[in-house]
């Protein structure tokens, strides 16, 4: 909804004071997006994608430093079909930033990933200094190391938030797992899907 | 508080560039261009040679081959082109998400199709250059008597075949499902238009069903054009009308995930 793919039901949605769906070609410049489920052109190679994809913005990161910032420039002549699942993301995430966006969205960003390319990811997240990086994930390990603030949401709502730190005192317990299943009262399942 | 920025769509060099990246996964999907490209010219050989009297005329300046095989095979190259080859891109591109990706950039995925389609254009005008210099080359056929009628059915055949494009792209759910479903409607659109043979040998039914068929009309449009004859208007009006339902049916159907 805040990436103006899915109209809300009910209520309003402000990204910057803008709304999605009637202010889309503004809204699509200041954001940033990095689907939890996206393929890109498979023949082109990882340099390609990052110059297709700079062409759309009007003030773009030059490619070396787009790639460079996700440690894939010794991978810039490799086609996507080619890369890693990890390099996939990298990729992905690298295309979010390309347009300077104001917001990044970033969804389910290290799912199926191995624990080196998810710590690689994570770094990458964290050298982010002028973003506002809006990370959707169910994994409790990552949100509790990469979020400041933390919007729990169990069944399309809102059931708490705040910092990592007051979600736990919240639910008296010292993991974000643990707040999840206290304040949800159910028990944490990893597959779920939530959108 | 609002931010301001001003809405700026993507200019002339993102249009370039994603015609150049559709351009790069056409060129090296290597598989793909054997069809729209060899096929035709495969059919023309094997006319060319079986035809015992494909060089005799039929008109002044005008062989055998010319008139009767060279319209088939144009329409050939392009209806495998538009029918067969271009929604199955649009449909894997659906499938995997990339129009989805598209969507959340100032590029529209709208943007995407009309890539395609400029792309799909190249191809056509590349297959029906190589299957002319063969026939021209090999088979001592002719140009057209009438070459801007020629050209005008080109456009009004591509038209319409991008149009049964769009329809094949707008209810195939899978890639494999648009091709099959591509290779029926041109290999039906084919049969009833003359490829297998003249559309007098079949059934009258058929034969009427035919010529109301893009392939049929423009087979027909361009042997007129090929014997500097006047074009039927049916033969303008059936493909601009299925250039025109296809339209329809994809800004009613299309979904781009």
């Amino acid at each position: 909804m805040i990436a103006g793919l899915r109209k809300p039901t009910e209520g309003t949605v402000r990204i910057l004071g803008l709304d999605p769906f009637t202010d889309r070609a503004q809204v699509r410049q200041l954001l940033g997006v990095q689907l939890q489920q996206a393929y890109l052109h498979g023949s082109l190679t990882a340099r390609e994608l990052v110059n297709l994809y700079r062409s759309f913005y009007p003030h773009p990161l030059e490619a070396e430093q787009a790639l460079e910032m996700v440690e894939l420039s010794e991978k810039a002549n490799t086609r996507f079909d080619d890369l890693s699942g990890g390099q996939m993301q990298r990729l992905s995430i690298a295309l979010a930033l390309i347009g300077r966006p104001q917001v990044v969205i970033l969804d389910e960003l290290t799912t199926g990933l191995d624990p080196k390319a998810r710590r690689r990811i994570w770094a990458t997240i964290e050298s982010l200094a002028e973003q506002t990086v809006i990370l959707v994930s169910h994994a409790m390990d990552e949100v509790e190391r990469l979020c400041d603030r933390v919007a729990l949401i169990d069944a399309g709502r809102i059931i708490a938030q705040g910092t990592p730190a007051q979600l736990r005192q919240q639910a008296g317990v010292e993991t974000l797992v643990d707040a999840f299943v206290g304040l949800t009262g159910r028990e944490w399942d990893h597959d779920e899907e939530d959108d | 508080m609002s931010t301001i920025v001003e809405a700026r769509r993507p200019g002339a060099y993102a249009w370039l560039k994603l015609i150049e990246a559709e351009a790069k996964m056409v060129i090296r999907d290597t598989a793909g261009l054997i069809v729209p490209l060899g096929m035709p010219l495969l059919i023309l050989v094997m006319q060319g040679i079986s035809i015992e009297d494909a060089g005799q005329e039929v008109a002044e300046g005008v062989t055998v081959l010319s008139a009767y095989v060279v319209p088939i095979i144009v329409t050939m190259v392009i209806s495998m082109t538009a029918v067969i080859n271009m929604p199955s891109f649009l449909a894997t591109y659906r499938k995997t998400k990339l129009l989805r990706r598209l969507a959340v950039t100032p590029a529209s995925p709208a943007m995407v199709l009309i890539a395609q389609m400029v792309v799909s254009l190249v191809q056509i005008l590349l297959g029906v250059a190589v299957a002319l210099t063969a026939a021209f080359l090999f088979f001592e056929a002719n140009l057209p008597q009438a070459p801007w009628a020629a050209l005008a059915t080109l456009g009004v055949c591509c038209a319409a075949m991008y149009g049964v494009g769009m329809i094949v792209a707008s209810i195939a759910p899978t890639p494999n499902s648009s091709v099959a479903i591509g290779l029926v409607a041109f290999f039906g659109m084919a049969a009833l238009g003359g490829m297998f043979g003249g559309t007098q040998n079949l059934p009258e039914t058929l034969e009427q069903i035919g010529s109301w068929l893009p392939f049929g009309a423009a087979v027909e449009a361009f042997q007129s054009a090929w014997l500097g004859e006047s074009v039927d208007l049916q033969n303008w009006l059936v493909p601009i009308g299925w250039a025109l339902l296809g339209g329809g049916v994809a800004a009613a159907l299309f979904r781009w995930e």
